[in-house]
């Protein structure tokens, strides 16, 4: 029965999603992974930009499955995106990629996943976010906790038994990602410098999975500290930035000050649920003294 | 008298035994779980716990049982200028590669048990208990992951269509010339696009599983400074049961020992010419030189 935007049931929408990425979305994906052999670079870019068509196959099958049950809904998908006209208004939105991670996809590495997040007012409220080839799905509502491969995860008791979150004892993602040239690559470089060197933030490790929505899969389960990173759009973090959210995790702009984003800012500093508001803050604001200049996307 | 086939095999199946049977609970059941006790060794980022040492024991004590006219060399128990790897079969273990991944929960850390014989590495076994997953291989034997066979799907090995694994590392002091220079330029430039443009870099904190991401394909290379031989026996082997190779470095360095320090790990599933070339292409954005 199609909904309304008047009834807004997050949790509905949420196990609409998982199904929809675990038994529509995530076969493709997995049995497509490492036969693209032919792939486009996307317009007016690099050869490391890559798209597949089976990205806008997978688009096209998440658009019109959600525009029969939510007819009234928006939808933000990566490849109908048009720059300079789409926009997130208030309305409930769908911000989805199809596959996050293509040149994991195309290289057959195994962190390409679909990444489903909604929006409402602006702010992520449903997210899902599912990798077919390690079989790891997340999930997450406002006001409804977060599952893991279906069954709820115990994110405090997680965040509880792990140590303090301080910048020289943290992991943290970070991509490089596609542009590899000017003045936003060369702050990426100086910044992932500053945050190695035993005279600057002196981090634990990097670790890179090349794809935003696992690495923030990856935050909410504990695995990592950390994500910070500039380029990527608001379909690459909407859904692990609601899964973030329901962890006590937070994200904020990659720049310093920034300590309010909307979800399409393009840039960004995701970081875990900790203890307590003043540890994360503080830790906020360690890693900002780390970044050399300061990323700008249109 | 050189060990053979059957011989290392054996080796081989026993090195499963042990990783999946005794190690991997151990490690599954600890990561994540020693966020205040954990020493620096080298400096704040080198860090090691009481179950690297733990599982050490277990292991050196179930080999030099088993394995009694073998000698044994694990990270834990190394001195620096006195251990030395010789050419009688030699076990050199690392018990958790990937301690900063044990420690934080990362899914990445791996046990990584290798046999030496005559300098070479002739049987490899790395097991992830966090992913069940269990690569081995020994010489002329084939690689294995799961006990099923490791094919690399040919396909064009070309450096600006690679993606490469990279890691941090712990040295990071800021000098001329230092190792951390060196890595960064070279992260640099292979990344940059007036330099190597690669697809892309990953990392995922253990030396021993980028070896084995290698060795299925899943990666097309892995540079690395730093590593010590029992990070790298055991994947060197498995690379090389798949047509993988395993050169260093630093630009030139074609032939290399196993306590060379510094890796260049380059795929199969690519003729020797293309794989050649692409060791070249990459050594060519090496800016510096890598020294331990």
């Amino acid at each position: 029965m199609p909904m309304t935007s008047k009834e807004v049931n997050l949790k509905d929408i949420e196990e609409f999603l998982t199904d929809l990425a675990c038994n529509k979305v995530g076969p493709i994906i997995k049995s497509k992974s490492g036969s693209q052999q032919n792939y486009e670079l996307k317009t007016g870019s690099r050869n490391v930009d890559i798209v597949t068509s089976i990205d806008k196959q997978v688009e096209q099958i998440v658009w019109s499955t959600l525009k029969s049950q939510y007819p009234d809904f928006q939808f933000i998908g990566e490849e109908s995106y048009v720059k300079g006209v789409t926009k997130i208004t208030d309305d409930p939105t769908f911000i989805i990629d199809p596959i996050d991670g293509t040149t994991n996809f195309v290289h057959d590495f195994p962190f390409s996943c679909t990444s489903l997040g909604m929006t409402l007012n602006k702010e992520p409220v449903v997210g899902v976010i599912y990798n077919p080839h390690l079989d790891l799905l997340v999930t997450a509502s406002r006001g409804n906790g977060v599952k893991l491969n279906g069954k709820p995860f115990d994110y405090s008791a997680k965040v509880n038994s792990m140590g303090s979150l301080q910048l020289n004892k943290s992991i943290v993602g970070l991509q490089p990602g596609s542009a590899r040239e000017g003045p936003n690559f060369k702050c990426k470089i100086s910044t992932y410098q500053n945050l190695l060197l035993v005279d600057g933030g002196f981090i634990h490790g990097s670790r890179n999975l090349g794809s935003s929505a696992m690495t923030m899969a990856y935050i909410a389960l504990g695995n990592l500290d950390a994500y910070w990173d500039g380029g990527c759009y608001a379909w690459d973090v909407c859904a692990g930035w609601c899964i973030l959210k329901e962890t006590g995790g937070r994200v904020v702009g990659a720049n310093p000050r920034e300590w309010n984003v909307e979800v399409d800012n393009r840039s960004y500093l995701a970081i875990r649920g900790t203890h307590s508001i003043e540890e994360q803050e503080k830790y906020i604001e360690d890693f900002w003294s780390c970044v050399v200049g300061g990323l700008k996307y249109d | 008298m050189a060990l053979s086939k059957e011989q290392l095999k054996e080796v081989e199946t026993s090195l499963i035994q042990l990783a999946q049977k005794e190690i991997g609970p151990l490690i599954k059941s600890q990561s994540g779980t020693k966020f205040e006790s954990f020493e620096d060794k080298a400096n704040n980022v080198d860090l090691v716990t009481v179950v690297d040492k733990k599982v050490e024991n277990i292991v050196q004590e179930f080999l030099t049982k088993k394995y009694p006219d073998f000698a044994f060399v694990g990270e834990e128990g190394f001195i620096k200028g006195e251990t030395k790897i010789g050419n009688k079969p030699t076990f050199i273990v690392d018990p958790i590669d990937g301690t900063t991944n044990f420690i934080h929960g990362y899914p990445y850390s791996c046990t990584s048990l290798g046999l030496s014989e005559g300098g070479k590495a002739v049987v490899g076994v790395v097991h992830n208990p966090h992913l069940n997953q269990t690569f081995h291989a020994s010489k002329g034997n084939g690689a294995f992951l799961n006990g099923e066979r490791i094919q690399v799907t040919p396909r064009p090995l070309i450096l600006q269509k690679s993606i490469i694994g990279l890691e941090s590392g712990s040295e990071r002091a800021e000098s001329p010339g230092s190792n951390f220079e060196t890595k960064l330029r070279t992260t640099n430039n292979l990344l940059s696009e007036k330099g190597g443009f690669i697809h892309g870099s990953r990392s995922h904190g253990s030396t021993a599983m980028d070896l084995c991401y290698v060795a299925t394909g899943l990666l097309d290379a892995y540079w690395e400074g730093g590593p010590w031989a029992w990070d790298v026996c055991a994947g060197w082997c498995i690379i090389e049961e798949t047509g993988g190779i395993m050169v260093g470095a630093n630009p030139g360095e074609w032939e290399i020992p196993l306590e060379n320090r510094r890796y260049f790990a380059v795929r199969g599933g690519a003729k020797k010419e293309e794989q050649n070339w692409f060791v070249e292409s990459l050594w060519s954005h090496v800016e510096g030189q890598l020294s331990y």
